[in-house]
């Protein structure tokens, strides 16, 4: 019953934080730079990952199958074809505005689209280009 | 005492359609790439749910809540009762067994909604959350009612999970069910199945 509380709490309290995509991207870079010393994001790495095909999954092989080659565009579920809203802050307001949120579904499109959990050093990268572009 | 039907066919297969929908549901739950069927699943287990609340209306003896539902108080002292030399033997459901039926169908009933308007895109961020917490309730639901069967087949003897296979149990001849219920049984099937591939579409 724990960790469902703790999950809770923390999607609660940092709803009503709401931090900038900014900040979640320096969170990401220094906890990377824990790892690399001198570690800073770059969209342009984040731009290659996004577009990269791991082909771990053969409905979902990149970021882009189900989120468009630019995350500025509105998406579609590979699967189910539903609608998904842009990534991108610029279109859609909400977007990694809630820390919880993005780490849950880091966890789970990472797991899936690429077999394992993503860095701190790829988030970093993901969050700088998906929020600021090229 | 000698072995009696006292579970009919649509309790059987309406509990053993749960188990199947539940255990895929919860193995799907993470993934896009099986969120149709995951979202079939979640739905198979609503709709035997929602049938089971009918049948405990009008189906056999055995299957009825006024039959089985005893309050929370009697599922305690019958579990109490398990640790102990001599536990009553029922031949249908005992109090504990109720309390986990209802609690099971009450969660399968608010996952499933939750879950299908999350899907549908109706419910916000917190429905979300409130699928999972729902869903993890249940796991844990199933959990107890799982050592519960292991507890009460050993203290009576008598294999519970192939008595739910078969609908035979140990019990006084007068006890019994008329009958299989096979038309029931097919309405069940059918009303699934509709229901399911409508709320999954």
């Amino acid at each position: 019953m724990k960790k469902p509380v703790l999950l809770f709490l923390l999607a609660v309290t940092s709803t009503a934080w709401s931090a900038a995509p900014r900040d979640l991207a320096e969170a990401y870079a220094a906890e990377a730079s824990r790892q690399a010393p001198g570690f800073k994001a770059s969209p342009q790495r984040g731009a290659e990952f996004y577009a990269k095909r791991f082909a771990v999954s053969d409905k979902m092989p990149a970021c882009s199958a189900c989120h468009t080659d630019s995350p500025a565009r509105p998406g579609q579920h590979a699967v189910t074809g539903k609608a998904i809203k842009p990534l991108a802050p610029r279109a859609e307001a909400a977007r990694f505005s809630d820390p919880a949120k993005v780490e849950k579904w880091f966890r789970r499109n990472c797991t899936e689209v690429l077999g394992r959990e993503c860095s701190a050093a790829e988030k970093a990268d993901f969050v700088s280009f998906v929020a600021e572009g090229l | 005492m000698k072995k009696i039907l006292v579970w009919d066919l649509p309790v059987r297969l309406g509990h053993w359609l749960m188990v199947g929908g539940f255990a895929l549901a919860w193995a799907t739950g993470d993934s896009e790439k099986w969120r149709l069927v995951h979202v079939f699943a979640g739905s198979t287990v609503m709709a035997v749910a929602a049938y089971r609340l009918l049948w405990g209306v009008v189906g056999s003896r055995t299957a009825r809540f006024a039959e089985f539902v005893r309050g929370p108080g009697q599922a305690f002292a019958y579990l109490e009762s398990l640790l102990r030399a001599r536990p009553p033997h029922y031949a249908g459901h005992n109090p504990a067994a109720g309390l986990a039926i209802v609690l099971l169908l009450g969660l399968a009933l608010a996952s499933g909604a939750s879950g299908w308007l999350t899907y549908q895109e109706i419910g916000g961020e917190w429905l979300e959350e409130f699928h999972e917490v729902l869903t993890g309730t249940m796991l844990g639901v199933v959990g107890v009612h799982l050592l519960g069967v292991l507890v009460g087949s050993l203290a009576h003897r008598e294999n519970l999970v192939w008595a739910m296979v078969t609908g035979r149990k140990l019990g006084a001849p007068e006890e019994a069910i008329r009958g299989q219920r096979f038309l029931a049984a097919l309405t069940l099937l059918a009303w699934t199945a509709a229901a399911a591939w409508w709320l999954a579409r």
